[in-house]
């Protein structure tokens, strides 16, 4: 009886799955549902930067660049087609200026938005 | 009849991954295989010895795409043994919670593959929606699905608070009875019976011969466990049944693993419930001083070992991977012989194939 009843339970899941809605999401269309702590995009403030370079030192995708002359003259870069979202760059960065939200990546077709230039900051 | 050998491999829609076989056959009858590796070389060893040790846990990360978290777990403790670093007990369940998670998951992944190998591929759908909901944990907690970024030197990056508790319990028990439904059905389908009941049963002895581990060698009678056997905190704390079967054919390995599944899902539960209160990581020094260890520590597919050499700078001077997965490749051979061309792909997804382990 029991082997009929689970041979069976196939017709209760067929109906089950008539009335479910899809599993999947429409991206890009959907409402995509990231939890709160998604590693998605990386996001700066300028602000908070202080041009220390500690971000670029543990940055296992050689994702960051530091070009820096002194203080007050150095050039923050991002590779975003290398960064491998993994966090180490705010793990590491104690003025909170480099972070992720949790959005995804978007794709683009703009070969300018392989380098991204974080920080700029020139002698006055 | 005649001889002929078939290429499979690297790229071969029976594949998921870069794996090369040839294999003879004379009419219906399998007469043995030959294998070829590397097509996923990545140098992952030597790459570690040029990066940092912070860098290195998110390298050995990338090593498996399956269990992705028992690496960095394993790395890392072999480079708080060399630091003599204590790690908060709250770390150390945390980390556990991870590795049954990634049990789950990749035990669910293994059974839906031998599912659709066999033709069924309803029991693949419901296996894969099932392991979503494992997935979906770890993502909520750690913020990756797959490539979770758990750990650190001295402890793990995230922690959890009341806010994900409803979530994780929801998820488990959801999984449960999903699950353990399946799973009832699945050890009784006379289909998915007679397709993997004595084929291509391994003995002991091979397993030994060929130094095979995990699911595969508890398959064959074969009674090794890391967890068990050289525990590493909290594992020495928790309980739970080593699942080993007699047979060693394909059938036993789907039950094993099937167990398997079930005393993970028991052992998360447990987890959550001692999880003791307290910090979640410590601060570790940059450099590691002078030594060598070695560490082992049971991933899904079986016994991972890391060897690390350090030279008292912040580089690792050597590391060296054994992936479980390699010596369960090395039997793909063996078992492609008195068999029919039909159970190839049994044969082939009941070890666990995952090339980007082996080849590293
Ligand atoms: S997220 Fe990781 S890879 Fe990307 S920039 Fe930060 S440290 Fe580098
Ligand atoms: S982002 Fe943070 S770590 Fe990186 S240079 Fe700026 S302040 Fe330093």
């Amino acid at each position: 009886m029991t082997y009929f009843r689970k041979r069976f339970s196939i017709i209760s899941a067929i109906f089950e799955a008539l009335i479910k809605p899809p599993e999947t999401v429409d991206y890009p269309k959907g409402a995509l549902m990231l939890p709160e702590g998604f590693r998605g995009a990386l996001l700066f403030d300028t602000d908070q930067c202080i041009g220390c370079g500690l971000c670029v030192r543990n940055c296992p995708a050689d994702a960051l660049h530091m070009e820096k002359k002194s203080r007050d003259e150095y050039k923050l870069i991002h590779y975003p087609a290398r960064c491998a979202y993994c966090g180490q760059c705010e793990d590491n960065c104690r003025h909170g200026a480099i972070y992720h939200s949790n959005q995804l990546v978007k794709p683009t077709d703009n070969p300018a938005g392989l380098i991204v230039v974080l920080k700029e900051k020139k002698e006055a | 009849m005649s001889k002929i050998s078939i290429p499979i491999g690297p790229q071969h829609p029976l594949l998921k991954e870069p794996l090369s076989m040839k294999i003879d056959i004379s009419g219906e009858k399998v007469l043995g295989g030959s294998l070829r590796l590397g097509y996923v070389h990545r140098g992952i060893e030597r790459l570690a010895q040029k990066r940092n040790y912070v860098q290195t846990i998110h390298l050995v990360e990338r090593v498996c795409g399956i269990c992705s978290h028992i690496h960095t777990t394993t790395f890392c403790q072999a480079v708080e043994s060399l630091l003599k670093l204590e790690v908060p007990p709250r770390a150390q369940y945390l980390r556990a919670l991870m590795c049954e998670l990634e049990r789950i998951h990749s035990h669910l992944l293994w059974l839906g593959i031998l599912a659709k190998h066999v033709g069924l591929d309803t029991i693949f759908m419901h296996t894969w929606h099932d392991r979503e909901l494992a997935l979906d944990v770890m993502e909520e907690i750690t913020g990756g699905r797959v490539l979770h970024g758990a750990n650190q030197i001295g402890g793990v990056r995230f922690d959890l608070d009341e806010s994900h508790f409803p979530m994780i319990h929801a998820n488990l028990e959801k999984l449960r009875s999903q699950i353990l439904g399946l799973l009832d059905i699945l050890e009784n389908e006379p289909a998915l019976i007679a397709r993997t009941k004595g084929v291509a049963p391994v003995s002991q002895k091979t397993i030994r011969q060929y130094g095979v581990v995990g699911p595969v060698a508890r398959a064959s009678g074969v009674d090794v466990d890391m967890r068990r056997d050289n525990p590493l905190p909290p594992y020495d704390q928790l309980k739970f049944s080593v699942v080993t079967m007699p047979d060693g054919d394909a059938w036993a390995r789907t039950i094993v693993r099937a167990e398997e599944i079930r005393e993970s899902l028991n052992l998360c539960e447990m987890i959550l419930e001692d999880l003791p209160d307290g910090e979640v990581s410590k601060r570790a020094p940059r450099n590691v001083p002078e030594g060598e260890v070695i560490i082992r520590s049971e991933a899904p597919r079986g016994e991972l070992f890391y060897y690390l050499r350090s030279d008292g700078t912040d580089q690792p001077a050597r590391l060296k991977i054994r992936t479980p997965t390699l010596a369960a490749l090395c039997l793909l051979p063996v078992q492609m012989s008195d068999i029919q061309v039909a159970d190839i792909p049994v044969v082939l997804a009941g070890v666990d194939l995952c090339v980007a382990c082996a080849d590293r």
